[in-house]
Order: structure tokens, then sequence, then C-alpha cells
């Protein structure tokens, strides 16, 4: 397939760092420009074997392929397609653009001013304060050009959180009706899962977190009230691998794992639409990262926020960011208990999980009431896409 | 070439054939450990304002301007008047010392560098590391000694950092000032 110059695409460059994480936000943005603002889109991505993972139906051996209505160039050093400049350039995550690319904006700015596109970095998405006084703000380059700085966040100030129109519809539908998470567990090959069962999902990194739940889950499971962990091959199970009958990679999807009344139970890797419809059917979502964490929310279910590790403890600074936020309209002793909970499932505190976990089921009805309320407050009246069109339109 | 994590208030950058100085620099982290540096500048020139924001690691055109080892002298609202080895003064507005204004004490020792373009005292840059005295800061809350739990505390000057929950009032501590940053208690 071949890159047409078009004046008014957009091109979106994505590097994979941590397999699904930023090429998740770049792809569902693109997805939702094309469908919802109906803007030609470019997505470059340097790793197109994980971009599969998420996107079955892509072939990692071509250089340019087309999926719903969104071009996907395989971004190779130097580059295999053309950079062709359109209306916007997004660098996803202060991904490092291509040499050429740098070169020819550079070369542009001197030539045609006027022909360079907005160039924008898409940045990681916090709930610290700073984010409010950064967004938008202009990066003065030694080419001359200016790069501004786009701030994912939830308060009216930042450049919002990414949101497709019809998905909270498409959720209530979906909810309204058990039968339906039947179907999907079944679909995925999920077996022995009844409606009455309490199944969480567990997409975390690497933790001590996990096994103190796990034992915690086999000493609370019972005969007329199952509990299912359903977890995909990857980072959450180097942690429970002493509890597994091979090595993680042995594991095969659909497999199941009993530990008594608990059951393992291994996920087949699914697409963005899966992954959102399985989050909207377990009880407990334990996500990591920056896409499945938001997906969680939109999800209107308890979950828990495995945050990405930096150095020096900077993250737990980003978790209390986000904890305040999400906790400012919740009742103290729920707050308290869910903010903990986190807290102590981050610092990978065994003995304190467990409490947390435990004094958690008091209060789980107005949790999930919360996570009900919570989406509609996060989006502060516009999604990022809508945000992210304004925001060009006005530049 | 600085990077912008290396800028610090005082510096002057080079942006579209116009001289800038650095007013107040503001780093922050963002995912994966990266840093965002936001920084107040201020044009030369044209004598506006504006604000930007940087990747940590992006490279920023700073240029090297005549320096001159200086005191602090007094204030004289609006400008801080500084004094060299020859007693010679020097001017320069409060706005210009950004971040720098809130370290700068009646009888300091340290010795400052004052920058000039064109002849004239633009900017300030204080030594990378200072020792204030804390005047005002709560009780320790928790009973922390590890240096992770941080409190805000108000030094000599009437600047506010974040300090180790630790600290007392009375205590001398040592910043950075290129961060604003608490190092220890000496």
């Amino acid at each position: 397939m071949s890159t047409s110059s078009n004046a008014s695409h957009w091109d979106i460059f994505c590097t994979v760092v941590d397999n699904y994480g930023d090429i998740g936000v770049t792809w569902r943005l693109a997805k939702q420009l094309v469908n919802e603002y109906h803007i030609p889109i470019i997505l470059w991505v340097d790793d197109l074997n994980s971009f599969s993972h998420i996107l079955p139906t892509l072939n990692p051996k071509l250089v340019s392929q087309c999926f719903n209505g969104v071009i996907i160039n395989h971004w190779t050093t130097p580059l295999a397609i053309p950079y062709l400049p359109g209306k916007v350039l997004i660098e996803a995550f202060a991904c490092e653009l291509p040499d050429e690319v740098k070169l020819q904006l550079a070369t542009l700015h001197k030539t045609t001013p006027q022909a360079v596109p907005l160039w924008l970095n898409l940045e990681y998405l916090s709930a610290e304060d700073w984010v409010d006084g950064c967004h938008g703000l202009p990066s003065m380059q030694v080419s001359g050009i200016k790069k501004y700085f786009y701030f994912p966040g939830f308060t009216p100030k930042t450049g919002g959180l990414i949101c497709e129109r019809e998905l909270f519809a498409e959720r209530d539908t979906w909810q309204q009706d058990s039968a339906n998470k039947l179907q999907l567990f079944e679909s995925l090959g999920l077996k022995d899962i009844q409606a009455q069962d309490c199944v969480f999902s567990i997409f975390s990194y690497e933790t001590d977190s996990l096994p103190a739940l796990c034992e915690l889950w086999q000493a609370s499971a019972r005969e007329d009230a199952k509990i299912h962990a359903l977890l995909p091959k990857g980072r959450s199970l180097n942690s429970l691998q002493h509890l597994l009958p091979c090595p993680v990679d042995a594991l095969m999807p659909g497999q199941q794992i009993m530990l008594g009344y608990l059951t393992l139970h291994i996920l087949p890797m699914t697409d963005q639409q899966g992954f959102d419809r399985l989050l909207w059917s377990c009880d407990v979502n334990i996500v990591r990262g920056e896409d499945s964490f938001l997906r969680a929310q939109w999800a209107a279910k308890p979950f828990i926020w495995h945050i990405y590790p930096q150095e020096d403890d900077y993250h737990l600074i980003k978790l209390e960011a986000f904890i305040r936020l999400y906790c400012d309209n919740l009742a103290p002793d729920i707050a308290d208990t869910w903010s903990k909970l986190n807290f102590a499932f981050n610092q990978g505190e065994q003995s304190a999980v467990k409490t947390h976990w435990q004094n958690l089921n008091p209060v789980s009805l107005p949790l999930l009431q919360h996570a009900k309320e919570w989406p509609i407050d996060a989006i502060n009246a516009a999604d990022l896409a809508t945000r992210l069109v304004q925001f060009v339109k006005k530049s | 070439m600085k990077t912008a994590h290396e800028i610090r208030p005082g510096n002057v950058i080079m942006f579209e054939g116009s001289p800038w100085v650095v007013q107040k620099t503001e780093t922050t982290r963002s995912g994966r450990n990266a840093a965002i540096v936001k920084l107040k500048l201020k044009n030369l020139l044209l004598n506006s304002g504006t604000e930007t924001t940087f990747k940590g690691e992006d490279k920023l055109d700073d240029i090297i301007l005549d320096r001159l080892d200086c005191t602090y002298s007094y204030f004289a609202d609006p400008m801080y008047v500084f004094m060299d080895a020859e007693y010679n003064q020097y001017d320069v507005e409060a706005e210009n010392l950004g971040d720098a204004a809130a370290y700068i004490v009646d009888g300091m020792e340290e010795t400052c560098q004052v920058t000039f373009y064109e002849g004239k005292a633009i900017s300030v840059e204080m030594p990378t590391t200072i020792v204030r005295e804390v005047i005002y800061t709560e009780p320790s809350a928790r009973g922390d000694t590890s240096g992770k739990v941080m409190k805000p505390a108000t030094i000599t000057g009437g600047g506010t950092i974040s300090v180790a929950d630790f600290v007392k009032v009375g205590d001398k501590i040592e910043i950075d000032t290129r961060t604003g940053e608490f190092k220890k208690r000496v």
C-alpha cells in the first residue's frame, strides 16, 4: 500500500516500549480520530510484532497496511516509506522522531514555513497538579520550529482523556445482561465460570502482592462462591510461578490452574474491544500502566492500579495524585480503604494487601457505585480527541 | 549547548535570533522516568515574557555572556544591587532573578555570578549549593526518619521549599539552587 501525500492528514509516531501501553493509547486515538472526526491518520510504529498482539489481523511483515481506516506504516530506520508532511505531526510519549523527518521539518521551516505541520508531543497521563501549567505550552526547538506539549489529564486545563463517543452506552448495554459476560468468557475459552462467581482480571507488572492475594482468595473461596482470576501470559504470571504446573512460557490460553475453589485462567490475547469487554465483565480489575488503567476506569468497576515504577518511588507521587482525585467524592472510610489497598499493592506489602482487600468487602457496593459515577466526572465535558482537534484548530 | 535539565535561572538561551534570560525553571517527572522542564523566559530585546516546556534531554543553545563574581549588597525596590571585588555596583531587576530571589538574604556571603548583556547586568546565578536556616516548619507529623516524607518549610529570606519530615525550626539545611531541592541537614 502506498502512502499518498495528503496535506490534511495527521502522522502519529509511536515506539513500542512496554508491549501494549504506548501502542494501545496511540492505536485507540488513531481509530477515534478517523471514526469520529474523519481525519486521515498515518500511524508509524516501530514494532509491528507487539502491535499484532492487540491487532491480531496485522501482518508484521508488511511495511504499510490499513485497518479501521488508519494507515499503519512500519517505522524502520531509515524509513522504508518516505514521510510526507501533513497537517499535524504527533510524537507519542516523547519518542524521538526519525532523523530524516526532523531534517525535512527543518528544511520546510526555512523554505515554506507555512507548510510545517503542527508538531505535538503527546505526553503520558498524570493527575499531578503541574500538568495544568504545562499542557499546551510551546517548546522552542533549535531548528526554530515550535513543538507543543500535549498533556492528557483529568482537569479542564489539560488535554483530556481518550474515550470514544459511544463507549459508555456500549458498556451500559453490555453490563445490563449478565449473559454477555458468560458468553465472552466462553468465547475466550474460559470454562466453568458461573454468573454468581467472583471474577477478577489481572494485568499487572511483577509484584509480591499477587501471590498474597491468591493466597487470600484460596482461603476465602467457597463451593457456592468460587473465585476466578483471569491472567494473560506475561508479567503478572511471572509472580505466580510457584503456583503454576509449568513455566509461564509453556502455559496455554484457556488453561486452568485449580487452587481449591480459586481458579487461575490463562487468557488468550484479545483486541482492544475484547479487552474492554473483559474489563466490563469482571468484578474487580487489576490493571497497569496507562491504557489499561484508563480503560479500567471506563469499565465502571472497582480496580487496583499497578502504576509503572519509577526511580526514587516517584510513581507513588503520581499514584497519590490520582487517588486524591478519584476519592474526592468518596466517603472517607471507603476512600481510605481503597487508597491503602492501592498503595500496599504497589509497594508489594503482602500482609497489608490482604488486610485492605478484606476491608474492601463491606464497602464493595458503594465503591462499585462510585466506579459507575466516576467516568462522567473524569471526562470533564470533553474527551482527549475532541480537545485535541480543538487545540489544532486554535493553533 | 546545554540540556534543558542543566539550564538554571540566570542562564541566557538563544532562540530565533533573540536572547532569552531564564527566570524560573521547574522540573517534573513524566512517565517512564522522563524529565519535563518548564522554563519561564524573558526576551532581552523585546522585554516580553513567555513560558515553554522541554524534554529534559532537549538541547538548548545557551550563550556565554560576560560574567562577574559578585556579592549581594542590598535591595532597592525593584532592583537587587550586587558588588564586585572592586566595589563596582550592578543593578539587576528583581523579576530577572526568578527563583534565585528566594535565596537572597541580607548579609549573605556566597559569591553569585552576575551576567551581562551589552553592558547591562541582566541576571544572577546563585552557587549550586547554599545553606539556609529553617525559620518555620510544622513539627514532624509521622516521626519519619527516612527522608522520603516531605513537608513545606520557610527559609531565611522567606522562600518556601520541601524538606524532609525530620527537619526542625532552626535547622540549617543545604539546598540545590538548580532544582530548589532540599539536599540534607547540616
